[in-house]
């Protein structure tokens, strides 16, 4: 049903898609789908631009005029299309290794600009693609194949580094929570200006099975209780590790 | 008659805007900055024109193509550090057939090299900087003139082919103040081969695809798409056949050279048979096979460790004299001495 419901917004034909049976990102791209279809986005107003890596491929899944540009670059590829078509919704889908490792210096210049972009980062955590290599978000002491010692290093903090600049959307939220990740995404489609969504979502396959988890079903369920709405944030105020909100200024 | 005394920056700019340019993206860096300056002012006059001032040279290439794939006619000019970085990007606009001029004002290298003297250095680079085969157009200007119509042509040519076409200017020519007539360039812009964004459903990848979607793994279809590529960018490069020779019938030796280095050569004056590629990728092998036959002796003098020599003895099966002129110096006097060295010269 759903699939007539959406088939103005993502390109059936290319069903089933490339991502593992459990992976979250088929119910991220649903949400999106929707959330545009609710805000009136459609394939005569918007453009989707996705970097390298299992998110990357988002944009093709899209029945949209699309760019899967290269690994780390899908914020200035968007910026560029902007500049030109400002008349357009650009809006960014990739990983937390695409948008945050390779591509952070874009993404802290793009952000810094102001440029009049929705970035949506799916946050898994790894690099699930290339088969469960650290990312910029694994968590301080996980195992991963490239840090079998467990991850030496704290995550990257996406909301410090949004909210540094003078003018901000920052928004987080989880495959878990559909309602909430919805809300997120059609505020950040009528935000003016740069917007970044972080979307928790995990990895079974390449991460999730050697961390423990028997199936999908198990990681969803920690999302599920790890994660809080906090929806009284204080101006100011930042959220917690374990919260999901949305932050403007 | 519009005679403007333009230093090849700037008319490589001016070019750009008479070609019909409607977005600029990119990264100070010498010798190639004067381009950027230039455009820079030209949003403040033409609200159709955008311009950005990227945080590197990876962002400019890839804003670009994004630009240039969404329907604008874009431009980036930089200089060897910067064109290294931008190598990916272009196998990018390969791949998408994102039409794309880049501006590379050579300077010496390697790394940061002496950076404001210039070089011919990047020749190779410009035909296989990317990874994997690809198949590039790039002209190669020897006067303020030739900058502003090729750059024109760049565009043109781009457009035509679907392609990353290269200008490869060098720091002499970029700084190089000449008397222009703009009228007197008659080249009408190329208009835009393809729909602008928001009007399909068009997906471009870097990956391997057909109708749209990324096919991956068929071995004879990538054998099937690459000749496919490679003969519409041949058919383009044909129409743009540009050089420049000097017959003798009378001299035993041919010398090759382009950009900058063939107007210094010309100084040696009567003695010698003289060809110069302008259009140099890809390479006129035809053509420089006619111009080398009946010439025992090919001597190549090029701005750099004889990228381009390399390449001649390729195309003609033998044996060629390569006159490097390396370390940012460049001048007759050093061109006469190498060339009484390896005794090619004529006095």
């Amino acid at each position: 049903m759903y699939q007539e419901e959406l088939k103005e917004y993502l390109r059936f034909s290319r069903w089933p898609t490339m991502w593992c049976p459990g992976c979250g990102l088929g119910i991220m791209q649903r949400v999106i789908a929707e959330a545009m279809k609710e805000s009136n986005l459609d394939h005569t107003n918007t453009t989707i631009i996705s970097g390298i890596g299992c998110t990357g491929r988002t944009a093709g899944y899209f029945n949209f005029d699309s760019i899967h540009g290269l690994h780390g670059r899908a914020v200035c590829l968007a910026e560029g299309v902007k500049a030109v078509r400002p008349d357009l919704n650009v809006v960014v889908v990739s990983g937390d290794g695409d948008i945050f490792g390779i591509g952070g210096n874009h993404l802290l210049h793009s952000s810094r600009r102001n440029a009049n972009l929705k970035v949506i980062v799916n946050v898994n955590d790894i690099y699930g693609l290339t088969g469960g290599q650290m990312s910029p978000c694994t968590p301080k002491g996980v195992k991963t194949v490239t840090s079998p010692q467990g991850s030496p290093y704290d995550p990257f903090n996406a909301q410090g580094l949004i909210t540094s600049n003078a003018h901000y959307f920052y928004a987080r939220s989880s495959v878990w929570h559909q309602p909430h990740l919805k809300k997120c995404i059609k505020e950040m489609m009528s935000w003016h200006g740069f917007a970044l969504l972080e979307v928790r979502d995990y990895c079974i396959e390449n991460n999730g099975r050697r961390l423990g988890f028997k199936n999908p079903h198990e990681m969803l369920m920690q999302i599920k209780e790890t994660y809080k709405i906090k929806s009284d944030l204080q101006p100011g105020q930042q959220l917690a590790q374990n919260e999901l909100g949305i932050m403007t200024r | 008659m519009d005679t403007r005394f333009l230093q090849g920056n700037e008319a490589v700019a001016l070019a750009a805007l008479q070609a019909g340019i409607q977005f600029y993206a990119g990264y100070p860096i010498t010798p190639a900055t004067e381009i950027m300056e230039l455009l820079a002012e030209e949003p403040a006059r033409n609200p159709r024109f955008a311009y950005l001032h990227f945080e590197d040279e990876i962002a400019s290439i890839n804003a670009i193509v994004g630009a240039s794939l969404a329907g604008a006619k874009a431009m980036t000019a930089t200089s060897g550090p910067g064109f290294s970085l931008m190598q990916e990007g272009i196998g990018l606009a390969h791949m998408t057939r994102a039409p794309i001029v880049i501006v590379d004002v050579q300077r010496v290298g390697p790394s940061t090299g002496m950076p404001t003297l210039p070089s011919q250095g990047d020749v190779m680079q410009a035909r296989y900087g990317s990874h994997g085969d690809f198949y590039p157009i790039a002209f190669s200007p020897n006067s303020v003139e030739e900058a502003y119509a090729q750059t024109i042509i760049s565009f043109n040519a781009a457009e035509e082919s679907l392609s990353p076409v290269v200008l490869l200017m060098d720091g002499y020519i970029g700084h190089l103040y000449e008397a222009i007539d703009l009228d007197a360039v008659n080249i009408p812009p190329v208009p835009r081969s393809r729909p602008p964004f928001g009007q399909g459903r068009r997906h471009f990848t870097g990956l391997l695809s057909r109708d749209d979607v990324p096919d991956t793994k068929d071995s004879a279809y990538y054998r099937e798409w690459y000749a496919g590529y490679k003969k519409e960018i041949q058919i383009v490069a044909d129409k743009y056949a540009l050089f420049e020779t000097v017959p003798n019938d009378k001299s035993n030796t041919i010398i090759i050279s382009y950009g900058i280095t063939s107007r210094i050569v010309r100084e040696l004056g009567d003695a010698y048979a003289y060809f110069r590629p302008i259009r140099i990728w890809p390479s006129l092998d035809r053509e420089i096979i006619e111009a080398c036959q009946g010439h025992k002796k090919v001597v190549v003098i090029e701005m750099n460790d004889g990228q381009y020599g390399g390449e001649i003895e390729r195309i003609l099966k033998r044996e060629s004299v390569s006159i490097p002129v390396i370390g940012g110096d460049l001048s007759l006097s050093q061109i006469v001495a190498t060339m009484r060295e390896k005794k090619v010269y004529k006095a």
